[in-house]
């Protein structure tokens, strides 16, 4: 019986899928007309002729992402924040990463390793601070620099995090600096309009109709969009310091994790 | 310009593996009693949605949402492909990891507890 209702669900799921993609046309990959919707997000992101609506940003994504839908982008770094907080929970009372002696991988793996995670390091600040450019931002920055700690964990062991000095405490700290970097960026608005008595909006980037306030959108002939910059910065170090705290932990080892579930009668 | 029937086939073929793809992840989720399973079924369940938000905003003949200083506006309009889908999709990849990494943490601490993944025996168990 239970089989029964697993496999009808599944293929309904499958014909309505089917249907509202192909027949009910949910599905624009056969026509090529782009969306209203579509239309006016391309038409929007760099504009200087119409200063009121757009977001100064080349890359549409960016613009979208930390502009038109920014306060969505905001609730889905706290569902971040929160999912990191969770893991942290679990794992509460287990404080020591590192001890004991072993080195890791061999001479080749490690003195590769060496080279690579400066390049790593180079590409994630650069896909951070070109994110109103070009494709990246600070979500996939920070999941590129996450890959730095799963390669330390790895290739020269869960020692290394205390070697190099990253510590589950200071990634947790470098991540609520990045968090409330984006909160800062936010409210700048909002404590402006407070102090001057004008007209500004929370989250606000760029003049609109009814107020003239706005971030610089270009530095020293440099593009840096407004807010775009700033926030993909902030977010970069929330999202990489998230996972390196995670991975972290991730990586300890048995008998350090168990101490704590089990209590302190089998502790050694 | 159009499509040729092969490209079409092809896209057609894509967007119905996705959808199978889709189902057997859900089977994985609802029916398999290893945690592990269970959360590897997730994944490629997440990512095949995500790539569907992707095929959604897909049009061919595009070129990329990122506005270069050798196209003019009303070309990029008229040409981009609908940057929406690809801005929900960057979010939901890395929310979907921190999740991921969350349950797997979960597993983790119900194994060191009780000694197994299987769901079954798990319901047996007390405290």
């Amino acid at each position: 019986m239970r089989r029964v209702i697993v496999a009808v669900s599944i293929a309904a799921f499958t014909a309505l899928l089917a249907y509202a993609t192909t027949v009910a046309g949910a599905l624009g990959y056969l026509g090529l007309e782009t969306r209203a919707l579509a239309r006016m997000f391309l038409a929007l992101a760099y504009n200087p002729n119409l200063r009121e609506l757009t977001a100064m940003s080349p890359a549409a994504v960016a613009a979208i992402v930390w502009d038109f839908r920014g306060v969505d982008t905001l609730y889905e770094t706290v569902v971040f924040y929160m999912a990191i907080i969770s893991a942290l929970a679990i794992y509460r009372g287990v404080h020591k990463v590192g001890g004991g002696g072993s080195v890791g991988l061999s001479l080749i793996v490690r003195v590769v390793t060496k080279l690579l995670i400066p390049m790593n390091i180079a590409i994630a600040v650069s896909i951070a601070v070109h994110g109103h450019l070009t494709p990246g931002g600070g979500f996939q920055a920070g999941a590129t620099l996450a890959v730095v700690s799963v390669l330390l964990a790895v290739v020269y062991s869960v020692n290394s995090f205390s070697r190099v000095g990253v510590e589950v405490s200071k990634a947790v700290a470098l991540q609520s600096t990045g968090l409330i970097a984006i909160a800062a960026v936010v409210f700048t608005p909002l404590i402006y309009g407070v102090l001057t008595g004008a007209q500004a909006y929370l989250m606000q980037n760029y003049v609109k109709v009814d107020s003239g306030f706005h971030f610089p959108a270009e530095v020293l002939g440099q593009l840096i969009s407004g807010t775009l910059i700033w926030l993909n910065i902030a977010e970069f170090l929330a999202v990489s310091f998230g996972f390196f705290t995670v991975f972290m932990l991730l990586s300890l080892r048995e008998e350090v994790v168990k101490q704590p579930l089990l209590g302190e009668g089998h502790g050694s | 310009m159009a499509l040729s029937t092969i490209e079409r086939f092809l896209l057609t073929l894509t967007l119905y593996n996705l959808l199978v793809t889709a189902a057997v992840s859900i089977y994985g989720i609802v029916a398999r009693p290893s945690l592990t399973k269970k959360i590897i079924s997730l994944t490629i369940l997440g990512d095949s949605l995500n790539v569907l938000a992707i095929f959604i905003g897909f049009r061919v003949f595009s070129i990329p949402p990122e506005l270069v200083s050798e196209v003019e506006l009303e070309r990029f309009v008229g040409l981009a492909v609908d940057p929406l889908p690809q801005a929900l999709v960057l979010t939901a990849i890395v929310i979907g990891l921190a999740v991921t990494l969350f349950l797997v943490f979960l597993a983790l601490q119900v194994y060191r507890l009780y000694g197994t993944l299987d769901t079954r025996r798990i319901r047996e168990l007390r405290g």
